[in-house]
């Protein structure tokens, strides 16, 4: 069931509120590492439903379509992209499990999805995982996890409670973008985990589609409020006797800014609310490209004052870049594109 | 670690530089700053960007002492005062090395030979002041360092640029007082700015006519009025603290005027000719570190299986070795020319060798030291200047070193963000150093001239073969200004 029309323009200015209001106030603090400011956020949105939108009323949710998420992470993203990943993480994990699942989760769990190669990453025999996955975004502190294998025809997915004989969390310290999805190190020691394969508001294949399109909406929202901030700031910021914005040194990259905004995810929803494959990796790739190279230009655009952290555009760029490598650099999701 | 240029002697990759420089000396300096930064920065380098995020105040002196240890202080210094006697090739080859290591740590001697580059285009006047101490500290357990700033809140661009700054917002102002001038402004960005003991300031004597007015000043940071009002937390190159100076009426006497009063904007053009291959440099060093890096990780870390096999992996090398070739070559080519060409008469002018060869001794005595000191004296460097180059050659010079500026930047943001990509979130602990680099490298696009303000200085100048304004005028409009109040105060011509 999907939300009308009317509900999701409703959606998208709550979101566009909240991002506003809550999300780009605190957004400085959570990039710190204040784990209050973090917990406030993620507070309003479990009272609005957001982390668990693709869910219906009995499990707490809002009955989005996957438009609808896609269009809420975006807007969210302009007030943080990191809270945005975090709810799409838990969106997508949740969208996976089985109605009896869900019943057996706490009110308010916060779950992450987890892609990752097997192979390399995560190596499953006779019911069993084991590996290492490293730098999971959205996975410090949660109470669950749903595994994703990437690179499968048709991607498994295990559902894990943290608290799961074998499963390790390890923060990582060393994240450089999006820290409102708090990243953990995950190891895994004969895990027993069956597959979640029934009756489920999304499967695997749709959920690696979510999460690249989700990726690209999250990559669009950082790079409109990259935008918006550098456009602001060439109107205001005089040299050579007039707003930098009149040199065409700045305009031409406030141009290419636009132009890269003409992209949008959902667009390449189909008709029947679907996401396919092919389409959201596309988007994946093309969108978290595009915002890198915006929100790189739009530090240019503030000169010296971008690279000061309290100006707040320089975080956009690290953000971005994280939306370019995650789940995969971009290079690694040709050959699945191809396939695809 | 292997380097890339280790391979090759430098002879043989710029044949230009076997003509005139000792091959030798410069092939020694680019070895001890290898050395130091396998020792002592890279080993250094996550662990103060981790502490300047917390305090970005907060500064290395160990690392400073351990740098002045190895002449890195004073390699720029003209060998009279007690230095090496480098140019833009000898701070660029060093540039390069340090910042493969960790440009931050790297910015603080690039910082503080930007501080010094006005005081040599001072000439022999300079030699025993200011630049003769920072030898001598150099050899003490509290070496000192020096800073430049040009930069002001309302104008940074404009004051890149002689036709920009005549329209700048200026808000500082030296005013003329009996025996010198009083200082007031703020200056924003400078590079160690809070931990320099002297920094050479430029500033107009006229807001009105920033360009006919703007001076060079030596600031002792000790001074009553001098205050550093905060120091930036910045997104990269964080070991060098950038700082926002304020002036209160800070007094300025007549000696301490680096060249002539109203000589500032020439000036600031041959400092900047002179400073961006190594910037150039400084980019090439970043993206040379995360090349290595990553070829590293491909050789050793079982996460890679596989990947060298991968042909995007192997354009992806070749780009970047290219790039980074291609860069180094437009730093070495904008610094031998500025050495060799347009500044390299002046600095190996018969009268500076002779000059050079008088005992510091002597030279510091009343006579030599009066006349070097005076008005006379000041114009007689710039007429040299005149007589050994052209603002045409420094004017091609200046474009081939934003050339190089603007070139490097984009390269290392290019190969540090290539690099990261294809390690991924995954990568281990080459990841953090990969993300630093690529923080670092941004800022590569953004000081001594934004890469927009370089390539049109490119253009103008390359391109357009317009000549710059950057020779200080043989014949100043202040010159009696400068000379009057010393005389009266006792000082200058006088003594
Ligand atoms: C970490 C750091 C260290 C620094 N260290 C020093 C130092 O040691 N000493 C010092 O003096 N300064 C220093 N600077 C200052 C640096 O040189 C300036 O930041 C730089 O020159 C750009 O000036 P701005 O920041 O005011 O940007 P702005 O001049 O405001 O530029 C903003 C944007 O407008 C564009 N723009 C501006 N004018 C024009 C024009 N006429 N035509 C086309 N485009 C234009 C620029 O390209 C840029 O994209 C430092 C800066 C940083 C960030």
């Amino acid at each position: 069931m999907s939300a009308t029309i009317s509900e999701q323009a409703e959606i998208r200015s709550m979101a566009h509120e909240l991002a506003r209001r809550e999300l780009s106030l605190r957004t400085a603090a959570i990039d710190s590492g204040d784990q209050d400011a973090w917990a406030e956020c993620w507070q309003l949105l479990t009272e609005t439903g957001l982390d668990r939108a693709l869910l219906d009323e009995r499990h707490g949710g809002v009955g989005l379509g996957v438009a609808e998420l896609l269009t809420v992470v975006e807007e969210l993203a302009i007030g943080d992209g990191g809270i945005a990943m975090s709810v799409l993480l838990c969106n997508a994990a949740l969208a996976t499990l089985s109605d009896e699942q869900l019943a057996g989760l706490g009110e308010g769990a916060r779950w992450a999805l987890v892609p990752a190669t097997s192979g390399t990453e995560l190596a499953i025999s006779n019911g069993q995982l084991d590996g290492n996955i490293a730098c999971a975004l959205g996975c410090h502190g949660v109470d669950g996890v749903v595994l994703l294998a990437l690179d499968r025809s048709s991607p498994a997915t295990w559902a894990l409670h943290a608290n799961t004989a074998g499963l390790k969390f390890k923060r990582d310290l060393a994240q450089l973008g999006l820290r409102g999805a708090a990243a953990a190190s995950l190891e895994l020691q004969d895990v027993s985990a069956p597959s979640t394969d029934c009756d489920t508001v999304i499967d695997g294949a749709s959920a690696s589609a979510l999460l690249y399109a989700g990726t690209a909406a999250i990559a669009r929202g950082i790079a409109r409020r990259a935008h918006e901030m550098a456009f602001e700031y060439a109107q205001a910021r005089q040299q050579g006797g007039v707003a930098i914005i009149e040199h065409d040194a700045v305009s031409d990259m406030l141009t290419a800014m636009a132009v890269r905004l003409t992209c949008r995810p959902e667009m390449l929803i189909e008709a029947s609310g679907k996401l396919r494959l092919a389409q959201s990796l596309a988007a994946k790739i093309a969108a978290t490209d595009a915002a890198v190279a915006t929100t790189t230009d739009a530090v240019q655009v503030f000169g010296g004052t971008g690279y000061m952290v309290e100006t707040g555009i320089e975080k956009l760029m690290r953000d971005a870049k994280y939306c370019q490598l995650f789940p995969q650099a971009n290079w690694l999701l040709y050959r699945e594109l191809t396939k695809a | 670690m292997t380097t890339l240029v280790e391979s090759q002697p430098l002879s043989e990759r710029f044949p230009r530089l076997t003509a005139r420089v000792d091959v030798r000396e410069l092939e020694r300096l680019r070895t001890r700053a290898h050395r130091f930064a396998e020792q002592h920065i890279r080993p250094r380098a996550l662990e103060i960007d981790r502490h300047t995020d917390q305090d970005p105040a907060w500064f290395d002196w160990d690392l400073v002492r351990a740098g002045a240890q190895e002449g890195l202080l004073s390699f720029l210094i003209p060998k009279p005062a007690g230095g090496a006697g480098g140019l833009a090739t000898q701070a660029a080859i060093v540039m390069e090395e340090l910042c493969a290591a960790c440009p931050g740590i790297a910015l603080i001697f690039g910082a503080h030979a930007l501080g010094i580059s006005p005081l040599l285009l001072g000439g022999p006047s300079q030699w025993d002041g200011v630049l003769a101490e920072l030898v001598a500290s150099e050899r003490t357990d509290s070496p000192l360092l020096m800073a430049c700033a040009i930069t002001e809140p309302e104008a940074g661009t404009d004051v890149e640029d002689p036709d920009l700054l005549a329209r700048a917002r200026i808000t500082s102002h030296a005013r003329r007082v009996p025996g010198g001038f009083r200082l007031s402004g703020t200056k924003r960005f400078i590079s160690n700015g809070s931990v320099a003991r002297w920094i050479t300031l430029l500033m107009p004597t006229d807001p009105r006519r920033p360009v006919e007015t703007w001076t060079c000043f030596l600031i002792d940071a000790r001074s009553e009025g001098f205050k550093v009002a905060r120091v930036e937390h910045k997104m990269g190159q964080r070991a060098c603290p950038a700082a926002e100076l304020t002036l209160d009426e800070v007094f300025v006497p007549d000696e301490r005027v680096v060249g002539r009063e109203g000589d500032g904007a020439p000036e600031t053009m041959i400092v900047l000719a002179c400073s961006r291959p190594p910037v150039g440099a400084i980019a090439t060093g970043i993206a040379r570190g995360a090349y290595e890096r990553l070829q590293a990780w491909l050789a050793e870390d079982p996460a890679a299986k596989g990947l060298l096999a991968r042909q995007h992996v192997q354009l992806a090398l070749a780009n970047m070795e290219e790039d980074i070739h291609l860069a180094r070559q437009a730093y070495m080519d904008a610094a031998t020319e500025l050495d060799h060409v347009a500044l390299g008469g002046a600095m190996s002018h018969p009268a500076v060798r002779a000059l050079g060869r008088i005992p510091a001794a002597i030279r510091r005595r009343a006579p030599v030291n009066g006349w070097l000191s005076s008005p006379r004296a000041r114009d007689a460097t710039i007429a040299l200047l005149h007589r050994t180059t052209t603002e045409q050659a420094v004017t091609r010079s200046l474009g081939l070193s934003s050339m190089a500026k603007a070139r490097g930047g984009d390269v290392a943001m290019r190969v540090t963000g290539t690099a990261l990509e294809i390690t991924g979130l995954r990568a281990g602990p080459v990841r953090a150093e990969l993300e630093k680099l690529w923080r670092d490298a941004k800022l590569t696009q953004i000081y001594e001239g934004t890469n927009q303000l370089n390539r049109l200085e490119i253009y103008r100048t390359l391109c357009q073969k317009e000549t710059i304004n950057c020779l200080p005028p043989l014949h100043n409009h202040h010159d009696g200004h400068t000379q009057q109040p010393a005389s009266a105060n006792g000082n200058g011509a006088q003594r």
